[in-house]
């Protein structure tokens, strides 16, 4: 079986393959790894590698594999569908700003028709009492404010659109 | 001692305070917001009472609100925790107008503590060092420009009502200052409902090293010794020891002694913590007094073995401090790690949302006070700190490496969390030494940041489970496909139901 997990912004192609009580996972046609005594139990996933057992605890939710090694924890997203986000610099998303968590909408510092300059601030989100200042991916013109101040905002929606010449 | 006690706050020091009350045998009246209907906290009380809407405004700093459920469920007397209104010196008026008693120092030291400008000029008045800055409270820019020309940049804005970093912005130039002091008041405005703010010189790397008293209303007190707390991000300490590498016993019997006198200047009752900063040269210097109990005050617990919250109830209660000085010391090492809904590798940006999986880690020496259960929603309207993780040993390496591996073992999925962070800072050869200062993160970024070395190992474990829903979903799609094949002439009628009345 083979298809694709992504970690952050790379990708991953995988294959699994079952012989027998053997597994071979083969990781970007380059990482090979032969695994046996494979057992799954409720939350807990338990294999053999190079003469190592590794007991890791996993979870699922919707497009998403959680998995926890070494006292961090891994988030994979299954096939092509892009990750949490929350690592993709807001500048990336050309002519808006969004808060990358969920909050509280603090202030919005400027109104329709102002134009601002690549890094003034647009809007102000507060979240677990940290403020966060979404600033402007680059020059233009306020086109759209699509929340007002005291608003609950969810992740990754437009605040602020703006008019780029 | 009190017969019923409300707990006004919730997570883990909630929790932490239910667990003295029971062992006192004094009952319990939690509180929770809309969000919180279902919080960990509320499984440890004999009572639960809705105080107002998810807003921290509208429920856990509500004091008119909180008063009233106290008065109504029959509790003599609130802990307030730490944080929301554990320092708010019109909190504790409005209990003491209300006849409850309020478990933390009487309004008027709270007031002057809480006060940071007026503990400067009391603690100066007895001797004690302090760092030179602003000695009043003022709105005009001016007079915040004029300082910080006096005193010389770097300089630091700190909310007046602040604590736990909440308002405090480090500037290094004239241009900054403004726009600092305005996020400084915005945020402490959002933490402490109070916007004022002030100014002082900023020491360099410095120590963070602070002194835990107890004072009763008889007037007898004793310090339990210090925590070194110069593990910080965002001037926020995230882990803290005792006893501290920079101290030996001179030094220590003096800080003692000078936080004792502070508390006793400011006429200050119940459980109270002196902050002091110490330079490179082993100078100290008063920083504040933290009028509660601290997030941190575990450690000092497990080398003591003096519970706290236990004392802080009896205090409250008009009870003596049966403690002497010379009969308490220090016995071991022990360390904590907060556990934060915050990710290390974007900025330490919260992360709240559902705990998927959760297994604490357990053994000889290892304490996890928590506010969290597997299934449950971390909100976004709260402090991020999930938990703590406090270990005990006989000596500090050995309390590091046990801190190091119930780190590794203690699973949190579903949110981002500084679990694997934590565990670096652990791991990392500077703080094993222990030579280290509150710019330790900032130096030592590049050591601490994820390597991933350990991707093929995640990635074998995610390709198994991935495979096994890739099954699922396949098998799913396959049913829908066949259905479509087959489908009936009753399909294409649409919605019908089967004739009941």
């Amino acid at each position: 079986m083979e298809f694709k997990l992504q970690y952050f912004d790379k990708q991953y192609s995988v294959t699994l393959e079952k012989k027998d009580d053997l597994y071979g996972v083969v990781i970007n046609d380059e990482m090979k790894y032969q695994v046996s005594d494979f057992v799954r139990q409720q939350n807990i996933i338990s294999f053999r590698l190079n003469e190592t057992i590794y007991n890791i605890y996993f979870a699922e939710d919707r497009d998403k594999v959680y998995v926890a090694f070494g006292g961090d924890s891994f988030i994979f997203d299954l096939e092509k569908r892009t990750t949490a986000g929350a690592r993709r610099p807001v500048e990336e998303r050309g002519n808006s700003v969004s808060s990358p968590m969920p909050g509280l909408l603090v202030k919005v510092p400027v109104s329709l028709g102002d134009k601002v300059a690549a890094g003034a601030t647009l809007a102000i989100v507060e979240a677990m009492k940290m403020q966060n200042e979404l600033r402007a991916p680059s020059d233009g013109i306020v086109k759209k404010i699509n929340f007002k101040e005291g608003d609950q905002i969810d992740a990754f929606q437009p605040i602020v659109e703006l008019d780029i010449e | 001692m009190f017969k019923k006690i409300l707990i006004a706050n919730r997570g883990e020091i909630a929790v932490r305070v239910a667990r003295a009350c029971r062992e006192l045998g004094v009952a319990t009246v939690g509180v929770y917001s809309t969000t919180d209907k279902s919080a960990y906290h509320l499984r440890f009380m004999d009572d639960a009472v809705w105080i107002g809407d998810s807003p921290p405004q509208a429920s856990y700093l509500n004091i008119e609100k909180i008063i009233d459920v106290t008065k109504k469920s029959g509790a003599e007397a609130i802990h307030p925790g730490y944080g929301f209104l554990a320092e708010n010196a019109q909190f504790a008026r409005a209990c003491e107008d209300a006849g409850v008693v309020f478990i933390g120092p009487n309004s008027k030291a709270l007031a002057l503590v809480g006060d940071k400008v007026a503990s400067r000029t009391t603690v100066k008045a007895i001797g004690v060092p302090i760092i030179p800055g602003m000695e009043g409270l003022t709105e005009e820019m001016s007079i915040f420009k004029n300082m910080a020309k006096e005193v010389g940049y770097p300089v630091i804005v700190k909310a007046s009502l602040g604590g736990g970093g909440k308002g405090m912005r480090i500037v290094y130039n004239d241009e900054e200052l403004e726009s600092c002091v305005a996020a400084g008041r915005r945020e402490a405005k959002s933490a402490f409902g109070d916007d004022s703010v002030y100014l002082e010189k900023y020491v360099d790397r410095p120590r963070h090293v602070e002194f835990q008293v107890l004072r009763d209303h008889q007037g007898n007190v004793v310090h339990l010794f210090e925590r070194e707390c110069s593990i910080q991000r965002r001037h926020q300490k995230i882990i803290e020891e005792t006893p501290s590498q920079a101290l030996d016993d001179k030094l220590r019997a003096k800080m003692g002694e000078a936080a004792k006198k502070v508390i006793e200047a400011a006429d200050y009752t119940n459980a109270g913590t002196v902050e002091f900063l110490l330079d490179e040269n082993k100078n100290f210097y008063f920083l504040e007094v933290n009028a509660r109990v601290q997030v941190e005050h575990p450690i000092t617990e497990m080398v003591t073995g003096v519970d706290l919250v236990r004392h802080q109830i009896m205090i409250a209660a008009g009870e003596r401090i049966t403690l002497k000085q010379d009969e308490v010391s220090q016995h071991g090492h022990a360390i904590e790690s907060r556990i934060y809904a915050e990710d290390p590798e974007n900025n330490f940006l919260p992360s709240p949302g559902k705990i998927l999986t959760l297994v604490e880690p357990s053994g000889p020496g290892i304490r996890v006070d928590s506010g969290i259960y597997q299934g449950c929603d971390v909100p976004p309207q709260y402090d991020p700190i999930l938990s703590k993780v406090i270990v005990w040993a006989e000596t500090r390496s050995m309390s590091i490496s046990r801190m190091s591996h119930a780190l590794q073992h203690y699973i949190i999925l579903g949110i981002r969390n500084n679990i694997g962070f934590l565990k670096r800072i652990m791991d990392t050869q500077k703080f094993i030494e222990g030579n280290y200062h509150t710019h330790f993160l900032d130096e030592n970024e590049a050591d601490l940041i994820s390597k991933h070395d350990d991707i093929g190992i995640a990635l074998i474990a995610a390709t198994f489970i991935a495979s096994e829903k890739k099954r699922v979903y396949d098998a799913r799609a396959g049913t829908r496909a066949e259905l479509q094949k087959s489908m009936t002439p009753w399909r294409e009628l649409g919605h019908w139901e089967i004739c009941g009345h």
